[in-house]
Formats: C-alpha cells, sequence, structure tokens
C-alpha cells in the first residue's frame, strides 16, 4: 500500500484587489510564515519545496530564480511549477512519496494588481500564427465557449447568474475574500456585455495573494498535528491547445483529471461520496461546465441544480462556499491554492460563517484560465 | 518598516515602473509554410490522417490522437463550414471597449475536425445561429500576403 500524505498546515494572506503595501515576495513570506506556525515546523524541517510561477504574470523571464528566500528555502530542493497550484501540490506529494523526506512544502502567489497590461498578457497566450492576429479580447474565448455550453446543454442566462449571485453572497462571510458583494440575478443579466453572451458580472475580479501549504508523510503528520487532512487522489489533464479542434461544449480536461483523482481515491459515486466541492469559476459558467465534467451532476443539470439552491453552503451539494474565483478574486496560477485552503478549513471545521455540516470529503478543481485547456483536480479527508 | 506597519495612502507607496521589450519571430513550420502558401492562392488545406480519418485544418505534419506522420497527406477541403459556436465581442484584446462590436465565430469546415476562429461578415449577429453554413470571403490576390487575414471573413452562404 502507498504511504498516506496529509495537508499539516496552511497559511494565507488573504485575497485583495490591490496590495500595494507589500511586494509579491512579502505576500509569500506571510503566508510561509503562518503556515509553518501552523503546523508547528520551521524552514529547516522542511525537506523539498515546489513553488508555482507563470514568468510573465510576475514580470521576470526566470522567475522561479526569485522563490526560495520567502519560503526559507534558500539553499535547498526547491524548483518552480509553471501551472496551477494543484500541479505542484501534486509533485510536492510525489517527492514525499518517492522518498526525499517526510515533509513537503507548496507555494503559490498572486500580484495580479501588479500587471499594467493584464489583458494583452492573456492575449499572449494564444496562438501567434492562427489567433493573435485577430487581435480580439481573450475573453472572446470564453464568450465563444460559455455560448456552446448553453446550446449543448439547455442551461439558461438566469441559472448561469444565479452561479455569480451565490458566489458573491458566500464570500461576504468569508474573511479571506475581497470580492463579496449582494446582487441579484438581473443586476448580472444588465452588466455592461463583455462578449456576449459574457457579462462583466460572468468574469471574476483579479486579486493578490498567497498561500503556503505543508504536507507530511503519515507518521510525521501525526506527530504534527490533531486534525491532518488527507490528499486522497489528484489528477491533472491537458486537451489541445488548439482553438481549432478543440472541445468547445464540456470540459474535457476536468473530465479526466478527476476520473484519474476518483480512481486513486477508490470513489465510484462522486456525488454520493463527496460532500462538497471547490471548483474553478473563473467566469461564472465554468462552474456548472466543470461540475458535469466531473460527474457531480449530469449533462445539462447543474444549472437546474444551482437555480433551485442545491449547491448553497446549506444545500444538498455546497459548491464554492469560500465564495469561488467569482466572490474571492481570480488569482491566476494561485486559483487552485484558494480551492485547497478552503476545502482544508471546511475539513478542519474552521470555515467560520461559511462552515457546511458534516463534513468529511471535499474536492478541489482548479483550470488554468483562458486559452487553455488544463485542469486539475485534488481529492482530501479528514 | 515593520511587518505589521501600514500604508496610509497608496501614493505612500514607492514601486518601480519596468517594460519588457519582446519582438519574437515565430516561423509557422513545414505545414504552416503549405497552408499559408495555399491561403496567397484562396485554397484552404487541410492534412488528413488515414488511421484516424479525420482531417486536421488548419495542417500539422503528426496527429494529435495516433501521433502518425501526415506530411505527404495535405488535401485542399474547400472554403466553405458551419458556425460551430459564435459570440458578439465588444472589448479589444488590450481590454478597451470597441465601438463597434464585432462577431467572433467557430468555424468548423466542411469535412473536416478543423476550422478558423475568425469573424463572421455581411450578417446581424441576432441573425447568427448554430450551425449556419457559411463560406471564406479572400482579400484580393493582390493584397493577400499569407497569414490569417487573407481570408476577410466568413459570411453566410446565400
Amino acid at each position: 500500500m502507498t504511504k498516506r500524505v496529509a495537508i499539516v498546515g496552511i497559511g494565507t494572506t488573504g485575497f485583495r484587489a490591490t496590495t500595494p503595501d507589500v511586494s509579491y515576495r512579502e505576500l509569500t513570506y506571510e503566508a510561509a510564515m503562518k503556515a509553518y506556525l501552523d503546523a508547528g515546523i520551521e524552514p529547516k524541517d522542511v525537506d523539498s519545496f515546489v513553488s508555482t510561477a507563470e514568468d510573465f504574470f510576475e514580470g521576470y523571464s526566470i522567475a522561479d530564480e526569485y522563490s526560495p528566500d520567502q519560503l526559507g528555502a534558500v539553499l535547498k530542493p526547491i524548483y518552480t511549477v509553471p501551472g496551477d497550484f494543484i500541479h505542484s501540490l501534486a509533485s510536492a506529494y510525489m517527492m514525499i512519496l518517492s522518498g526525499i523526506g517526510p515533509i513537503s512544502v507548496v507555494q503559490g502567489l498572486s500580484k495580479a494588481s501588479n500587471m499594467l497590461t493584464l489583458s494583452e498578457m492573456v492575449t499572449f497566450a494564444m496562438d501567434p500564427i492562427y489567433n493573435r492576429p485577430l487581435k480580439e479580447s481573450p475573453h472572446a474565448v470564453a464568450g465563444l465557449e460559455m455560448a456552446r455550453f448553453m446550446y449543448e446543454t439547455g442551461t439558461t442566462r438566469e441559472q448561469i447568474a444565479q452561479v455569480v449571485v451565490k458566489n458573491r453572497r458566500n464570500a461576504l462571510t468569508n474573511p479571506y475574500a475581497g470580492h463579496g458583494v449582494l446582487v441579484d440575478i438581473d443586476y448580472v443579466l444588465n452588466s455592461e456585455v463583455v462578449s456576449y453572451p459574457l457579462t462583466q458580472m460572468d468574469i471574476a475580479p483579479h486579486s493578490d495573494g498567497a498561500v503556503v501549504v505543508v504536507l507530511a508523510e503519515e507518521e510525521t503528520a501525526k506527530a504534527l498535528t490533531d486534525k491532518p487532512i488527507w490528499i486522497r487522489g489528484i489528477g491533472w489533464c491537458s486537451d489541445t491547445p488548439g482553438l481549432e479542434t478543440r472541445n468547445w461544449g464540456e470540459a474535457v480536461y476536468a473530465q479526466i483529471a478527476a476520473e484519474m483523482a476518483y480512481k486513486m481515491a477508490g470513489i465510484r459515486y462522486p456525488r454520493k461520496e463527496i460532500d462538497f466541492a471547490e471548483v474553478n469559476d473563473e467566469f461564472s459558467y465554468k462552474e456548472l461546465q466543470h461540475l458535469e465534467a466531473m460527474r457531480i451532476f449530469r449533462k445539462g443539470e447543474a444549472g437546474a441544480f444551482t437555480a433551485m439552491g442545491g449547491t448553497e453552503i446549506n444545500g444538498e451539494f455546497p459548491v464554492n462556499p469560500s465564495g469561488g474565483c467569482l466572490g474571492v478574486g481570480n488569482l491566476y496560477e494561485l486559483n487552485g491554492g484558494l480551492k485547497v485552503l478552503e476545502v482544508v478549513r471546511q475539513l478542519r471545521g474552521e470555515a467560520g460563517k461559511n462552515q457546511i455540516k458534516n463534513v468529511t470529503t471535499g474536492l478541489a478543481q482548479s483550470w488554468r484560465g483562458i486559452p487553455t485547456a488544463t485542469g486539475t483536480v485534488v481529492i482530501l479527508s479528514n | 518598516m515593520a511587518l505589521i506597519e501600514r500604508f496610509q495612502k497608496v501614493t505612500d507607496v514607492t514601486y518601480w515602473e519596468g517594460q519588457i521589450p519582446m519582438s519574437y519571430i515565430y516561423t509557422v513550420g513545414r505545414a504552416g509554410e503549405k497552408f499559408f502558401r495555399e491561403m496567397i492562392n484562396g485554397k484552404i488545406f487541410g492534412a488528413k490522417c488515414n488511421q484516424c480519418n479525420l482531417i486536421y485544418v488548419p495542417p500539422r505534419i503528426y496527429c494529435e490522437k495516433c501521433f502518425e506522420r501526415l506530411e505527404e497527406n495535405y488535401l485542399e477541403v474547400g472554403t466553405k463550414g458551419k458556425v460551430h459556436t459564435f459570440t458578439q465581442c465588444y472589448e479589444t484584446y488590450d481590454g478597451v471597449r470597441k465601438e463597434v462590436p464585432s462577431i467572433v465565430a467557430v468555424i468548423r469546415i466542411d469535412g473536416t475536425e478543423g476550422g478558423f476562429v475568425h469573424w463572421l461578415g455581411e450578417v446581424e449577429f441576432k441573425d447568427v445561429y448554430f450551425g449556419m453554413p457559411v463560406e471564406a470571403v479572400f482579400k484580393d490576390k493582390k493584397e493577400r500576403e499569407g497569414s490569417i487575414l487573407d481570408i476577410k471573413y466568413f459570411r453566410p452562404i446565400k
């Protein structure tokens, strides 16, 4: 049997639209300090580190070289994953299993407010020869996908708007969230159209912040904490980046990543065996599309279930109790970190007013954003 | 300044503004060479995978499913297709609001697995529908330069 690995420490700065008073390094330092305190360790106790960074988003051509200091990782084994936070989590998990040492640390960061040309950064992720010459907004890619998703599943505009209403309301009672607000469906539907049917309110506003997570192998985990949160399954997957040939209606990347994680966790019926989920909602419709891809709901049913309140904190299957990316903020490569952070808080019973009752297993899922088709999933249990 | 002290005004914050000037040449590759040279002739080419029985547009020298080499398998695929999905976009690539929105669509070229992300023209947004038959409208031959913009837009087939 494989060794078990648990999350034994979490630390975060919380998430705000701007953080002018601190540098990106100081954000990580704050989250790291809290995570080490939470785990009851010092950086010298850590055997390996994994940081998460996208060069363009950090403003360096080799951003990973700038990650050790603020983590306490100077002259220690460390490397950077240019993907989602959950990719880094998988990497740290594997390092423990491969015998590098019993304790591993994962870091992720967003300093999105530093990016003065954020829209262009995302545009430069598109194919330079076939897509970029049109000089269209990357939001057009989301508009195209949202339209096809609605067409294939029969999901209505109102059902999708309910995702925004729910997540931004949940954020109001999450002290870490930066974008909580009370709005109704009409407000979402009447907000400015960005790329029809996508409106301004369907797009997660960006946030800054950092998350650091400490992982430990079973024996060490039990010695460090009374509340270990076990990694039961983890998966990741990428579809073709080509906009010309990809599947525009379904999130196949999320489906395959989830099946990989379910298989590892021994989960057959995700809706029954998982209590709640934090899924990527950088755009409102993505929450529904991801839930259906991961077999939490059948195709075309996530919208109706959401409209009936089934995904509220006190609903039958709560989704994004933290407020999600819509309510907490789009954190780019840190989006998976927000999801993991919230699932751990829920499973420890530390989610305050947003606490779901009697939860034992949660799912955290992320996506690398436009124009990618890359997804990550981790299943955690207390 | 200690970590627990906070600035009172954003204007008190010191920062350094920097730019990263970048220029790049993106070679189109062997499949791209074929595609864009034929584009100048007003033709659209794809590459067929005989093993998977599917056609890639734009063409490539490998099949993403079975990894077969496709370089000998270029073929003309015509200029007609169907609207797979569509949107009306009000924002430019740098996040600025457009005065006149554009209609952007994914067009599946008939008989192929691929196609284009391109504009729709000669049509009102309210009249566009899923599966609408469209055809490529090329620039005048002397204006073509071997680029995706040699196609002006796709228009409905009347």
